[in-house]
């Protein structure tokens, strides 16, 4: 056995977080859709009960040394059954924490944010429905029922991304979220198929402990396809272009898409099945590749971009490409860590972003900054230490993961990988600040800036308190690195603590300041251009800024393959060939009738020759007999 | 197939019940329009309730064919009327009278003709309710006819866009299946050489050869299949869904099609083990093009109810996959499958319905941002069509689980083509979803009316039952179980797990070939 039984007052802990925001869901969209001040409260208490509830267990089984699993059968079909429970060991503590605390800060501050929309109720419903989903994906304790609650977290944030519906661009995005991630979930699909019908179990526990006595091709196999639905949920490379668009939902979903929810559903499968995947040396190249391959791709895509909420989007592709490279090159501890910090400080700088947009009115970041965005001091102080964490600076959290996770690379079989995080880590400080010098240093400002903003005073104040706590998480995080890391490596996971050569912990913190230098340089100074180094070449400038032609590759495959290709063939197969057939049966038979009706027509020479020839015929054949 | 006999006759009750309202509405005046519709609402509400009971009082732990009912028929013909139901027939019922009952109050706004649509619909749900309880072949046949023939009519008078041209088709096309079911029938009674029709008798006493079985197969397979959409003889169905009034949309894609599938497992998989073993290659290849084909045409379609019309033959390909895998979980979510697909159609064209009773066009282009102006009617199609897609917690995601599960053993390279497909009919749903009901909308619409609260009844109904046995599917598979087990266990095939060795070792192949 690789795990006790939960015990009871545990289990009830663990349930409660996880049901209480689908009551919470099941109350707003029955009976709250036209209250919204209830359906808030209902939705906010929700997830507060949630947060306790997490927080509760984390405490309980702090020193945790064996994973505790309870499941009861939900549905069985003969031999086959599907069982729903919980699985609580460091890592689903720790993200079960992560999720309902941001879930709850980020509702916490949608009050404000959302304040006066028609689709208020729908909105807080929506957001239960997403802590729901991504609570009870973190407690899965077996992959079947972590798929579906996998797709429903793919269905929650395509329900927020299009929840501004009028607006085509989002329910596009929103389609666009849902499919992508739909293509990746397929393959899952069939991975974890794989496993079940041949493997024969898709507890997350055996396959960990005994991917060994599987053979060598169907780990690998069904750890590939698995990957294909980590990298669709994760915006990996190639299925990275939703995530930029995702942005087009209120500025709250982006942060809590971005930092605890969707995106981190992936890398916390990869950091799930750790084990499992660390069985094929093939996979764990792959996750390299592919993480090495986004990371860089959306670093450069970040460079060009103007659109505040796009920049934070295509870091927030790179950053998880970090973690699936860290997981990929066996740093298990470092890229979980880097999940949990990246959670806070992206959180904290989208709903920076979103309190700048709300002022200003306007995605722009050159607009806002010459609309005097750096007068909402508390705001721009508050991204400053979100992008500062983003680079890796210390004392801020992210220098602490980003540090494990070059140890990690620095360990791994190839210094390409290295090399590659290094130019991740300059390129990273270098877009965040590029950001943060247009908004903070602008040429020139205009007199009325949005320092003296509309809006509830409460409100803001709520928004301003959010902003806060997340930015003080964001400063003490790094110095509990130890304990989270005993926390989750202190049971069944045995990976192994990777400490990189010294000159590599000051390597990188150098590259990160040398990019905020080029940034300041580039637009920062009094009298600068205001024009990157990539934007000077056009070409690589419109390459970025064309995400690699990413998108047009998609848009190709999709309209003219799938719709005008394949789709329009079987369409005309059916109009042509299969009616073409049918009505030459059809044809056939009235061309029959028609030849039958003819011998009934009141022509009497005609009739007078068959029997003549009738008459005759048989005449002959009676002589010949 | 043990025959548990009923303490009181319950289903002749639900029958009689049906062909009283019928003579009911018959003999009322021919203006008492309000009348026939209350008769048919209380009719259909009566049968729905009847039939949750039958669904809650079959007896899980018993199996087997319960409430049986034996009369005399033609005894000199061997005919004899019995009635019971099994585990795929109870969910049939249920399903049955909620689309009855959801499509008697979708159309209460009816003002052309009304006494006749209500006659002519209660009969069509008369055949459908007697097809799924009937264990005599004669009467299959009887009630599987005259489920088809008031279609024509519902369809010609009622009906829009083309509809002589759609009537005509779907009525020739279901003709020529039952003119090549009666040739089966008749040819298994009089081989068997036991003069009786009754479907218990031949099932337990009849010895039919494999070269009986697998023609006696083949003309079921066909003749219900094309019921059942099964493609290529899938077209009389978008054409026939488009033309129809909403109501009989929602009976002919939520019921109708179903009556088609479970013929083949009643009659065909019942009498003919050996036929289905024969076939079941056959069929697995056409559901799955039927799966693969019906989503890529629904893709190019411009029309809202043709796109349903090409998600059904998507969706009854994976009635055809499940069935053709020969094994519990196949068919366990084959089952599961026609209820949440009939279920969710109904919604589909109910909420369609609506749309063009506001708008007056179905044209998805001219459409847009009604969830504007009709945000109640604009959930019930996204909830119907996130159902369509699969979304777990919803009906359709553990019928479609349990399939390719089920396939995935026995067939994997169609399993994973069918699951590719999962993608595209995403897109094309979404596509659809996006163009009707989201996006800015025109301001002609602006006018529109939302559903009232009577009329959104139904629909509160039919989305109940998918988050119901979406939340809680072993509500169903329990029932479904009892029947599939047996079938499975008489069949005594192995070819599930040969398979699957077979498919591990080339896997490695495979695998072995890659650096």
């Amino acid at each position: 056995m690789f795990s006790k039984p939960v015990p009871a007052d545990s289990l009830y802990l663990a349930w409660a977080a996880a049901v209480f925001p689908l009551a919470a869901f099941g109350i707003i969209m029955i009976f709250l859709r036209r209250l919204p001040k209830a359906a808030a409260g209902v939705s906010l208490s929700a997830i507060a009960v949630s947060l306790v509830c997490a927080v509760c267990l984390l405490a309980r089984h702090w020193h945790l040394e064996m994973p505790l699993e309870s499941t009861v059968q939900w549905m069985a079909s003969s031999d086959f059954e599907i069982p729903v429970g919980v699985l609580i060991d460091g890592l689903s503590l720790l993200m079960l924490v992560i999720v309902s605390g941001i879930a709850f800060l980020v509702q916490l501050y949608s009050i404000g944010y959302m304040a006066g929309d028609p689709g208020y109720a729908r909105y807080f419903g929506f957001m239960s429905l997403f802590a729901w989903a991504m609570t009870s994906l973190v407690l899965a304790p077996n992959i079947l029922q972590l798929f579906i609650f996998w797709e429903l977290v793919g269905l929650s944030s395509y329900l927020l991304i299009g929840f501004w519906y009028e607006k085509l661009s989002a329910s596009q995005a929103g389609k666009k979220a849902f499919v992508m991630t739909r293509a990746g979930d397929t393959l899952f699909f069939c991975g974890w198929l794989i496993l079940l019908v041949w493997g024969g179990t898709v507890s997350i526990l055996d396959l960990n402990h005994s991917a060994h006595s599987l053979s060598q091709a169907m780990v690998t196999a069904s750890a590939l396809l698995v990957f294909g639905g980590i990298a669709g949920k994760s915006a990996q490379f190639p299925l990275m272009t939703w995530l930029p668009d995702a942005m087009e939902g209120p500025a709250p979903v982006s942060a809590l898409l971005h930092s605890a929810t969707m995106v981190a559903a992936g890398v916390f499968l990869l950091g799930r099945l750790f084990p499992f995947f660390s069985q094929s040396d093939a996979a764990m190249t792959v996750c390299l590749f592919i993480g090495f391959v986004s990371m860089l791709l959306s670093a450069t895509m970040a460079m060009v971009s103007r659109d505040i909420k796009q920049v934070w989007a295509y870091s927030t592709v790179s950053q998880l490409g970090f973690m699936i490279m860290a997981l990929g090159a066996g740093g298990y501890a470092a890229g979980i860590f880097h999940l949990t910090t990246h959670a806070g400080f992206k959180a904290l700088l989208f709903l920076c972003a979103g309190m700048l947009i709300h002022a200003c009115e306007t995605n722009d970041m050159f607009e806002i900054g010459q609309a005097g965005g750096r007068r909402m001091k508390l705001t721009v102080l508050c991204m400053t230490i979100g992008a500062l964490a983003l680079s890796g600076i210390w004392p801020f959290s992210g220098f602490f993961s980003k540090e494990e996770i070059m140890a990690a690379l620095a360990a791994a079989n190839s210094p390409v990988w290295y090399i590659g995080g290094l130019a991740g880590v300059f390129l990273t400080a270098y877009y965040s600040f590029r950001l943060i010098f247009v908004i903070l240093l602008p040429g020139s400002t205009k007199a009325h800036g949005p320092g003296s903003q509309s809006g509830p005073e409460h409100a803001r104040a709520v928004m301003h308190a959010v902003l806060v706590i997340l930015a003080v998480i964001t400063l003490v995080m790094g110095f509990f690195a130890e304990s989270l890391q005993n926390l989750l490596t202190g049971q069944g996971v045995n990976a192994p603590g990777v400490h990189g050569p010294f000159p590599a912990k000051v390597v990188s913190p150098v590259l990160a300041i040398a990019g905020i230098v080029v940034a300041w340089l580039e637009f920062g100074r009094k009298d600068s251009a205001r024009i990157g180094f990539a934007g000077r070449i056009s070409p690589v400038a419109r390459l970025f800024g064309q995400r690699w032609y990413l998108d047009h590759a998609y848009g190709w495959l999709v309209g003219r393959i799938l719709d005008r290709g394949i789709a329009e063939g079987c369409q005309q197969n059916e109009n042509r060939v299969i009616e073409k057939i049918l009505h030459t049966v059809a044809g056939s038979v009235t061309a029959c009738g028609r030849a039958a009706a003819g011998w009934h027509r009141a022509m009497i020479q005609s009739k007078l020759m068959v029997v003549f020839a009738v008459v005759f015929g048989l005449t002959l054949i009676l002589l010949a007999a | 197939m043990e025959l548990h006999a009923a303490q009181f006759p319950f289903l002749s009750t639900l029958l009689l019940f049906c062909i009283a309202s019928l003579g009911l509405v018959l003999v009322l005046p021919k203006n008492s329009n309000t009348a026939v519709k209350w008769v048919s609402a209380v009719c259909s509400g009566a049968t729905l309730a009847l039939a949750l009971f039958l669904f809650a009082a079959y007896d899980r732990e018993l199996g087997g064919m319960q409430f049986v009912e034996q009369y005399r028929w033609i005894p000199a013909l061997g005919i004899s009327c019995i009635h019971g139901i099994d585990g795929f027939a109870a969910p049939m019922l249920l399903l049955t009278g909620i689309v009855f009952f959801t499509g008697v109050l979708t159309m209460w706004h009816l003002k052309h003709r009304v006494k006749e649509f209500f006659a002519l619909f209660i009969l069509l749900v008369t055949g459908v309710y007697g097809m799924f309880m009937a264990l005599d072949l004669f009467f299959i046949f009887v009630w599987f006819d005259v489920s088809l023939l008031p279609m024509y009519l519902l369809i010609v008078i009622w009906g829009s866009t083309l509809r002589e041209y759609g009537a005509m088709k779907l009525t020739l096309y279901l003709l020529f299946g039952s003119a090549l079911i009666l040739p089966g029938i008749v040819y298994l009674v009089s081989v068997s050489g036991l003069d009786t029709f009754s479907l218990p008798a031949l099932a337990q006493k009849g010895v039919f050869s494999g070269f009986e079985q697998k023609v006696a197969f083949f003309l079921f397979y066909v003749g219900f299949g094309i019921l059942a959409g099964v493609w290529p003889f899938h077209t009389w169905s978008p054409p026939g869904h488009v033309a129809a009034p909403t109501a009989v949309s929602m009976l002919h894609a939520g019921v109708l099609m179903k009556i088609g599938a479970f013929g083949i497992l009643r009659v065909g998989m019942f009498l003919c083990p050996q036929g289905w073993v024969h076939w079941a290659p056959l069929m697995a290849v056409l559901a799955t093009i039927g799966i693969v084909y019906g989503a890529l045409v629904g893709l190019r379609q411009t029309d809202l109810k043709f796109v349903i019309g090409y998600s059904s033959v998507s969706h009854m390909g994976i009635v055809g996959l499940g069935f053709a895998t020969m094994t519990v979980d196949g068919i366990n979510g084959a089952v599961f499958q026609m209820f949440a697909h009939g279920v969710m159609t109904a919604l589909f064209f109910s909420a369609v319905g609506h749309f063009y009773d506001q708008t007056h066009t179905r044209q998805i282009g001219e459409l847009g941002g009604l969830c504007r102006v009709m945000p109640v009617a604009g959930s019930y199609f996204i909830l119907a069509a996130l159902a369509g897609i699969g979304v777990p917690c919803l009906a359709s995601f553990w019928a479609e689980l349990l399939v390719f599960i089920g396939a995935f053993r026995v067939y994997p390279v169609l399993a994973i083509i069918s699951l590719g497909v999962l993608v595209i009919n995403a897109l094309f749903i979404l596509r659809v979803v996006e163009k009707t009901c989201f996006g800015p909308m025109a301001v002609h619409w602006a006018h529109l009316q939302d559903v009232t609260f009577g009329m959104a009844i139904p629909r509160a109904v039919l989305a109940a039952a998918i988050v119901i046995f979406g939340l809680m599917p072993f509500l169903m598979y329990e029932v479904i179980q009892t029947a599939t087990i047996p079938l499975i266990n008489g069949l005594n095939s192995l070819a599930g797990q040969t398979a699957a060795d077979s498919i591990n070792t080339l896997l490695s192949q495979w695998m072995s070939r890659l650096p």
